[in-house]
Order: C-alpha cells, then structure tokens, then sequence
C-alpha cells in the first residue's frame, strides 16, 4: 500500500534534500573546496610549477620568492609543486580505502542484518574485534605488518574502516527489515538478494554516503600520518604527512616548509567533514537540529 | 668572576656557593639509550660514550689518536712484536674499594676473551694468553704478531673491571658496573636516564664535576631543543641542519671536529644488477660526493676515498676521492649492455638517511639506474644485509683508532662486516699482511695496494666520512677532541 505512491514522494524528498543542503553554507563551503581539490589532483602534472621530484642544489630551503610561491626544501624541491602532487597521493587514499571499507563493510553489514543467526554472530564478533584497537593503532600495526608503500597504507587504513560500515548498515538492515515494504517486496516472491540491493540498500543509502564522507576525512588524516611516521609511501613521492615529517626538523629555520601542508590537510579534513556533516543534516530530516 | 670581584662579599658568597652546590651536575643527551653498559658485552658506540668515565682503560688515545699511558704507565713490546709488556700504576681502586693491580687487568682482559657473548673476542684473537708476574706488571703474549692491539686496548677490550663486582654481579654486570674510573655508576632508569658521581678518591684527582646524567633523546630535533630550552648541557651528535641553529646562540657552542668512521652504500655482488663490476663502478661513479657534502652535511664532513679518513695514520692522499663522471658511468653502462636499471636502495629511518637516500637516487637516476628506495628499522637493516637480501643498503662504520678496525671486517673473506659477501685472496693476504706489519708507513704502503684493488671492484661505494659534533653550553669548558667521538669529562668544568 505504501510502496505504490513512494515515486513521487521520493522525488520531492530529493528536491526537498537538495535545498536543505544548498542552504547550509558550511556544508556547500565543503563541497567546493573537496570539488577543487579533485581538481588539482586531477590536473598537477599541468598546473603544478616543476617536477615534485627535481632537485635544485643550489636553491635549499629557499623562503618564499616569486620563482617558488611556497618556498624550496631541503634538497631544493618546489613546495608548491609537491603540495599539489600531494594532492593526489591523499585523495586517492582516502577515496580507494574508503571505497575498498564501503564495498566490503556494506556486503558484510547487509548479510549480517539480514541473515541474522549464527552469520550475524560470526561476523559481529569480527567487527568487535577490529574496533576493540584504537583505529590508529591498528592502521600503524597493518601498515608496518605490511611494509610501506602507498598500497599498502589503503589496505590498512581500508581494513581499520570497514567495521563501521558494517555497523552503521547491519543496524538499517535490522530496522529496515520490518517495514512493510521489506514485507511485501518478500511476499511478492522477491528473492533475499533482490530484497536487500533493489529494496533495502537505496533505503539505507543516506546514511553510507554520510558515513563515506566523514571516513574519506579521516582516511585522509591516516594516510598523513602514516606517512608522517615513515609508513606511508616512500620517497621521492611527495605526501603531506611525509613532507610534514621532512619539516618538523626545520621549524626554526625554514617554517614555511610546515605550514603548506599543515594547512592543506587541515582544509582538506574540515571540507571533507563540513560536507560530511552537511549531508547528515540534509539526508536525516529527524537529525536537524534547526 | 672578574665581576663578582667587586660584589659585596655576601653576594660574592652566595655565587660561590650556588656554583658548588648546584652547577656541577653536568646533563648530557645522548642520541640513544645505551643499550648494555658491560666493556665485554657491549655493541653499540653510544654505550662507550658512558663506559669511559666508569671504567679506567689500560691505555687511550689523545686528540692526535697517539696510544697515551692510562692504567699502564709504560709498555714494552717484544719477541718480534709477540709480547706486550705493561708497567701499571699503583695505588688505583675501585669503585667498591678493592684494588686495581695486575690479577684485575688479566682477569678483565681474560673475561673479554671468554665472557658468553662477548663480543670483544674477535679483536682480541690473536691473545694467546695473559701473565701477571707481579702485582704492577702485565705481559700478553700474541699467537701471531698483531699491530692493532694497542689501540683496540684503547677502547673496550682495555677496560678493567673490578673482579669483585664482575663476579659477584655475573650477567647482571651491565646493570650495575663498577670501574676504577672518574666517575661511578649510581643508577639507571631504562629510556631515561643514567646517573654518575664523581669518584673523590680517583687516582689522578678528583674530577672537576660532581656528577654526569646521560639522557637519551633518538630524534636529533628533541635533543638540539633540549641543548637549547638549557635542559641539558651537552648533546652529541648534533644533526648537520641545527649547526647554525646553535651558532646563532649567544649562549651555546657547536663543535664538528673529525671523525673516525665512513658512509656509504655496499652494493651485493651476489645477484644482478651488482654482480656485474662495470654496474657497481656505474653507480660509485654517479655519486658527486661533493655535492653530498654540500646539500645534507652543509660542508661538515668530508668526501671519502677509502675506509681511512683524513688525519688518521693510514690516510693517504694517494687514495683519490671518486669525482662524479656521468658519461664515463653512461658508458659503463652500455658496455654492460644495459642502459637501464632498476633496484632497491635498503635504509635507515631519520631525516639525513632520507635526505641521502633521496641524494643517491636523484644522481643515480641522471645515468640510468631506476632507483627504488625501501625503508626498514635499523635492526632489520642489519639483518637483511647479513643475510645478503637486498640489492644496495646505505650501512657505515664509526671507525677505530687503528686503520685495521676500518678495513679487515669489512673487506676480509667471511669478515662480520663483509656485507657484500667481497672476497678476493689477493686482498685477504695483503690485510693480514698488514696486520701482522708494526710499522705504520709499511702497512700504509701494503693498505694502498689493496685499496687501489677494492676501489676499483667497488663492491662498496665510499661517500663520506663522519665527523663528530657536540653542542654545548657555553659555561662547560675543558671538552677534549678526540676523533673516536668520545667525550671524557674528567677535565670538563662548568664556569
């Protein structure tokens, strides 16, 4: 009964998510700096000053000149130039590892909600057992396990988010199973995996592109510390919290070399979280709070 | 104190006794904590920079790296360079009150040969056996001649223990050693610090100092802030970029004085690319080992030629630094028939190995080496190229004062520093041809024959040799510079 007049109704849910969104600042603020900074990455080889790699022995740790707009490191490479291939290395992490947890966390959550029984024990169990770590404790443990490369670092921080993707959907799972169009799409004869991706997974879907958006922020902040740690990718390639690492020696003498990429992450993880948090507001009408 | 002259006497006193009582603890940060402070156990340099003010050596060496009397007033070699005899001091004692003769010296150097695990017996090999026919006289009798025994008496082999303590401590020696030195052990807490006080009876006075804490501090930027904050007095080594951080101190000084060690990257000549001797000569000859200097050492250190650094005895100016030849390693290439090549550069964490190794593959890269660089904790460094896993590994050597130290493990068939697996009979003979020579221009002479051989092998390639550097507090004067690193603090003073 209800499932036949929801097209509409979904249609102006939309229309009507899209306008609470655009009206809040922060979150579109969010989005057009997350939107820039894809395309930066997109676009480094061509708009990026030098090659990230070329060293310049005569130009070492040069402050900020017109030549280099962000300065020169220590074996005389552009700052600016690394900060934009940097871009690249953090958002392919953040996006490949939280697609990687979004795949697996929702395939695992969706059985385990949906099944239920010794299944949803088994898999629950696991689940606990990856959230009993610290989340950066265990991305440290796996990236060292693993060894260091930029691969490796999104496996482990994939590994490390897929837990809450698998709570967040057993839980809709659970509630969504019985509504009554679970019931009548089952009574129809739809099949269990019909039911759960063409019925269950668009009703859910809010809130795993809520909880994608704040993880990709945090996945972004774990690659960098990783890096920053030395397990992360391995140099030349520019990474921010390498280059972090490399700049934290020279905070007497050459600040500057901190700074870029200090301040890059920090608006990259508050974009990626203002829009995170825009889109919870904007999906959950029950969550707002204005 | 040319001003406090004029002070009313009260404040004259007042600093005098502040001066005393609060300014003769001297703290020194170390780059590590010192893992095993036993002279027969010990591994690690930094465990020497402690050991020498709690243990009295037979003899040292002085700024000039010249064997000076220490325990042993005088000595005497004899019987074709077979047997060592030393006259001792008298009137030495030990921390806990026994008495440092001749029994003490032999059982210590006899420990050193026997102790389970210790890791002294290898240069102490040729020892065939140790007499003391009276209290103040110790003969060592050699199997074969052996020119380094001096020198390798400089350092751990040559300190003497207290039997007493070492007997009755057994395993548990390192954590409460007890020496006839100028300070003495009080306490350690692991990670944090060691705790030393002046010894008021040492025989050759009592030290200006009351007493010594060491405190680790592995980032080399938390050590140049604490020199700086004043936590501590004293840090060795200082990284090569906070040098003119610390000149720019009105308060503090900086030192960099030369080394006895050397840098540089063995190639494996056990499996492609490096077994083949044009590729290994391709990448020694890609290196510009000024521009190293340059670019992380900002002038500190200088190029290296060979194993044995400017100002030791076995230097030779003959031993030329390699200068960097594109072409000539281009075309080595292509007579190797392959004009590009890919391998795994293994290293060290820490800012300087990274800044190196980034170095080495940017100058590699420029005649057609795709260099990838893998970075391992130090300890599986070691590992690896123990085992012989890896293609390059960026490993060196803190040196010795005899050149021996320098060059027969690394270079010698099965020598424990042989990581590259280099074994040549020519070059065996001619080391120990040179160990058994006593004089230093013949084994010089019998050094550059066999230097001009392994250079031209290059299973390693030499870039440059260390040099020490110690930040300190303007107030603490009387440090001595002895290159093997060390700082004595028996004459050391703060004002």
């Amino acid at each position: 009964m209800t499932a036949l007049p929801a097209v509409p109704t979904i249609k102006r849910e939309r229309n009507k998510t899209l306008r609470r969104f655009t009206a809040n600042r922060l979150a579109v603020a969010g989005l057009i700096v997350v939107l820039l900074l894809s395309v930066v990455a997109l676009l480094s080889p061509y708009i990026s000053p030098f090659d990230p790699a070329k060293q310049d022995f005569a130009a070492l740790l040069q402050s900020p000149s017109a030549a280099h707009p962000l300065g020169t490191d220590e074996l005389g490479r552009d700052t600016l130039s690394r900060v934009l291939y940097g871009a690249r290395i953090s958002l392919s992490a953040g996006l490949v590892s939280v697609a990687l947890a979004l795949v697996v966390g929702t395939a695992l959550g969706l059985i385990a909600g949906f099944v239920g029984g010794w299944l949803d024990e088994l898999i629950g169990r696991i689940i606990d057992a990856l959230l009993a770590f610290p989340f950066l404790i265990l991305a440290i443990s796996l990236a060292a396990i693993l060894g260091p490369s930029l691969q490796n670092t999104m496996l482990a921080i994939a590994i490390v988010t897929t837990p809450a993707f698998a709570r967040v959907t057993r839980a809709q799972v659970l509630a969504q199973r019985e509504l009554d169009y679970v019931q009548a799409a089952s009574a129809l004869g739809a099949s269990s995996g019909r039911t759960l991706l063409r019925h269950i997974l668009p009703n859910i879907s809010g809130a795993l592109i809520v909880q994608a958006s704040l993880a990709i922020a945090e996945a972004v902040l774990a690659e960098s510390t990783l890096s920053f740690l030395g397990l992360g990718v391995q140099p030349p390639t520019p990474s921010w919290g390498s280059m972090l690492n490399t700049a934290r020696g020279y905070l007497q003498t050459a600040p500057w070399l901190a700074l870029a990429p200090g301040v890059i992450i920090f608006l990259t993880v508050l974009a990626f979280n203002l829009l995170g948090d825009g889109l919870r507001d904007a999906l959950d009408p029950r969550g707002r709070t204005r | 104190m040319t001003r406090t002259k004029f002070a009313p006497p009260m404040i004259l006193g007042l600093t005098l006794f502040l001066s005393t009582a609060a300014a003769e603890t001297l703290i020194v940060g170390l780059d590590a904590d010192p893992p095993r402070l036993d002279p027969a156990l010990s591994t690690a340099f930094v465990d020497r920079q402690v050991m020498n003010q709690i243990f009295d050596k037979l003899v040292d060496v002085d700024e000039k790296l010249k064997v000076v009397p220490m325990v042993a007033k005088s000595w005497k070699v004899s019987n074709a360079g077979l047997t060592y005899t030393f006259k001792l001091n008298t009137g030495i004692k030990f921390a806990d009150g026994t008495v440092l003769d001749a029994a003490a010296v032999k059982y210590s150097i006899e420990r050193n040969l026997t102790l389970e695990g210790s890791a002294r017996k290898g240069e102490l090999a040729s020892v065939k056996e140790v007499a003391a026919p009276d209290a103040a006289t110790v003969v060592i009798n050699l199997k074969v001649p052996y020119g380094p025994l001096l020198a390798v008496l400089s350092d751990r082999s040559g300190m003497i223990v207290s039997p007493t303590a070492a007997k009755k401590s057994g395993a548990d020696f390192a954590n409460e050693p007890v020496g006839s030195g100028p300070f003495s052990f009080v306490s350690r807490k692991r990670q944090d610090n060691i705790t030393l006080k002046a010894n008021a009876v040492y025989w050759r006075g009592k030290p200006k100092l009351d007493g010594l804490v060491y405190r680790p501090f592995p980032d080399g930027d938390v050590r140049v802030a604490n020199l700086l904050s004043g936590a501590v007095q004293v840090i060795t080594p200082v990284d090569p970029k906070d040098v003119a951080t610390i000149q720019k101190n009105a308060k503090l000084d900086v030192t960099t004085f030369q080394g006895l060690g050397f840098q540089g990257v063995w190639m494996n000549i056990g499996k492609p690319p490096f077994n083949n001797k044009l590729v290994r000569q391709a990448f020694s000859a890609s290196l510009d080992r000024d521009a190293i200097n340059k670019v992380v050492f900002l002038g500190t250190v200088k190029p290296a030629a060979g194993p044995f650094p400017p100002g030791t005895p076995a230097y030779s100016a003959a031993i030329r630094v390699q200068a960097a030849d594109l072409a000539g390693a281009r075309k080595k290439l292509a007579q190797a028939g392959k004009p590009s090549i890919p391998f795994t550069l293994l290293t060290a964490p820490g800012a300087v190995n990274a800044q190196l190794a980034q170095l080495y593959q940017a100058m590699a890269a420029q005649v057609g080496f795709n260099v990838k660089i893998e970075t391992v904790e130090f300890g599986a460094l070691l590992d690896r190229a123990d085992k012989r896993n890896y293609d390059a590994v960026m490993l060196g050597w803190s040196g010795r004062p005899d050149p021996d130290g320098n060059i027969y493990e690394f270079f010698h068939t099965g020598g424990s520093n042989n990581q590259a697996g280099y074994s040549v009979p020519g070059i065996d003979s001619l080391l120990e041809k040179a160990r058994a020579q006593t004089a230093m221009s013949a084994r010089v002479a019998t050094y550059n024959v066999a230097l001009g051989k392994i250079v031209d092998d290059s299973p390693y390639a030499f870039t440059y040799f260390t040099s020490n550097t110690v930040g300190n507090a303007k107030t603490v004067t009387g440090l001595r510079l002895v290159p093997d690193g060390i700082l004595r603090f028996y004459t050391v003073d703060t004002k």
